[in-house]
């Protein structure tokens, strides 16, 4: 009994923890613009980090380490600088696009202007990170998360054509604005198979005190959230695709998004949509937060968990404390939190292999995971996906600049 | 023993299971008819940058003596190193050594400050 309230419970933090506004705003494009044809890409992005993220659950029960720890000490200082520098630099700007989600759930809320939410939503988060434990934050937010359901619901009652839905969910090329298709396909791509989420979710399991025992929970905690939250992605793109497609409507600032649930929840479709793109960007904001925080002491082998106080890992809290001033500062000078989402889904694609090459070798190595070791569906699902992360590396940026409008 | 593989970048905790780094640097010496033999593992950003390049080395040793920080990276010899199987400990106690020196300001100075630290 104690072992499916686990899993239940583990599912229901890795939805609320998948759907951030990377996937909610690249979804919502792909359906605005594409209609159903980028299904296939959300549910690509879905297996590749189902099968990372358990890697990653695997790998800290049977290790005790985490990927950072590990890949400093298998790998040695230089890599892990280079590693570090382009982890942290992408995951900055993918918490600037969180803060800025939340600053855009309360402009939409309230009528003021997202800037001034900047400090606000940054003390926010600094100080659940500061007087919670890392309990609070991964289940408490992340079961409110679970509001993000509200847009399955949506899809469902909205009676999409499930032929066309299904035809969507097989790749096909453009019939229009080809870079642009590929664009977006890389954004929802760099958006779900982001390193924060398998990295973050190693240490996760060290805070849990997960061990060998914990290995079948592993595997299926990860394959429940991160189907249900490749669901949830579906359902926005559903809804983008039945509402703004045919009006043509193209997604070109974050204030369009109520839209997507108000034809079908009618009044309170706003308040839905407001209160699932604050907290699952807040529960983002947060990880992503602890993430960074957790990226350096682990590499630099600080004094390290959520759950101690923060007088007794001074450095570990000045790192998050620094991390969420800087996440700040797009928001609070006014930088589009759209734009700035879309630029950081991208590159994250762009940065891929450097996270992800790794990995497949401490997945392999006898004297991390032992009889663990990935097995040849694993290691095959791996190199596909450092294929697939080495192609959107070369193609991203370049349809940044073409097919990014 | 593989010095590299065993015991380089590894975790480095102190007598009482503190974490106080990692093994950023090893020092061998060499005397003429004898054996290499290790003296010293280090632990120290000018290690790490030196590790990076000398030029790097350099510069972060200028800063911190601009900083009024102690450029020379802590040395714990061999003897009191312990290598285990996931980490190496060290006969010492973290806090009184200078591998803290940067956590201890910063609890003194900023984050013991703060309520509800």
């Amino acid at each position: 009994m104690k072992k499916i309230f686990e899993i239940a419970l583990g599912i229901v933090t890795s939805v609320g923890g998948f759907l951030e506004i990377g996937s909610i705003a690249t979804a919502a494009q792909a359906g605005a613009d594409f209609s159903f044809q980028l299904i296939w890409a959300v549910l690509l992005g879905g297996i590749c980090i189902i099968f990372l993220v358990e890697q990653a659950g695997r790998f800290a029960a049977v290790s005790g380490r985490t990927i950072p720890d590990a890949i400093r000490e298998r790998f040695g200082f230089n890599y892990f600088s280079f590693l570090y520098l382009v982890l942290a630099l992408v995951s900055l700007l993918v918490l600037a696009a969180e803060i800025g989600g939340v600053c855009i759930a309360l402009e939409l809320a309230t009528g003021i202007a997202f800037p001034w939410w900047a400090i606000p939503v940054a003390l926010l988060i600094w100080l659940v990170i500061w007087k919670g434990s890392f309990g609070v934050i991964e289940k408490g937010v992340s079961m409110l998360g679970l509001v993000t359901l509200c847009f399955v619901v949506g899809a469902v009652i909205i009676h999409p054509p499930w032929s066309q839905v299904l035809k969507g969910a097989v790749p096909s090329f453009p019939q229009h604005d080809s870079a642009h298709y590929w664009f977006v396909a890389v954004s929802i791509l760099g958006a779900s198979i982001s390193p924060y989420l398998f990295f973050f979710y190693s240490s996760g399991a060290i805070e849990d005190e997960w061990n060998e025992g914990y290995i079948g929970i592993n595997r299926v905690i990860a394959t429940g959230g991160m189907s249900f939250g490749s669901l949830i992605s579906v359902a926005v793109l559903i809804l983008a695709a039945m509402i703004f497609a045919p009006q043509g409507v193209k997604i070109e600032h974050y204030s369009q998004l109520p839209t997507l649930l108000t034809p079908v929840f009618g009044y309170w479709g706003f308040w839905l949509l407001v209160a699932s793109v604050g907290i699952a960007c807040l529960g983002a904001a947060l990880e992503i937060t602890l993430e960074i925080a957790y990226l350096t002491a682990q590499g630099f082998g600080w004094n390290w968990s959520e759950n101690q106080r923060p007088l007794d890992e001074a450095r570990f809290s000045t790192a998050y404390t620094v991390t969420i001033m800087l996440g700040a500062l797009a928001s609070l000078v006014g930088i589009d939190p759209l734009a700035v989402t879309i630029f950081a889904m991208a590159l994250t694609a762009a940065t891929l292999p450097v996270s992800i090459v790794p990995f497949l070798f401490l997945m392999n190595d006898y004297s991390y995971v032992r009889v663990y070791r990935n097995g040849w569906i694993s290691n095959a699902v791996v190199i596909a996906i450092i294929g697939l992360a080495f192609v959107l590396s070369v193609v991203s940026i370049p349809l940044q600049i073409f097919g990014g409008d | 023993m593989d010095l590299v593989r065993d015991c380089l970048d590894k975790q480095l905790d102190d007598h009482n299971k503190r974490r106080m780094g990692r093994v950023d640097g090893l020092i061998l010496e060499i005397e003429e008819g004898r054996q290499p033999r290790v003296a010293y593992v280090e632990v120290g950003v000018k290690t790490l940058m030196n590790r990076l390049s000398k030029r790097l080395g350099r510069a972060s040793g200028w800063l911190m003596k601009r900083l009024h920080v102690d450029p020379d990276p802590y040395r714990i010899p061999w003897g009191k190193v312990r290598v285990g199987l996931n980490k190496v400990e060290a006969e010492v106690e973290a806090e009184k050594t200078p591998a803290l020196e940067w956590e201890l300001w910063l609890r003194k100075k900023v984050i013991g400050r703060i309520p509800g630290a």
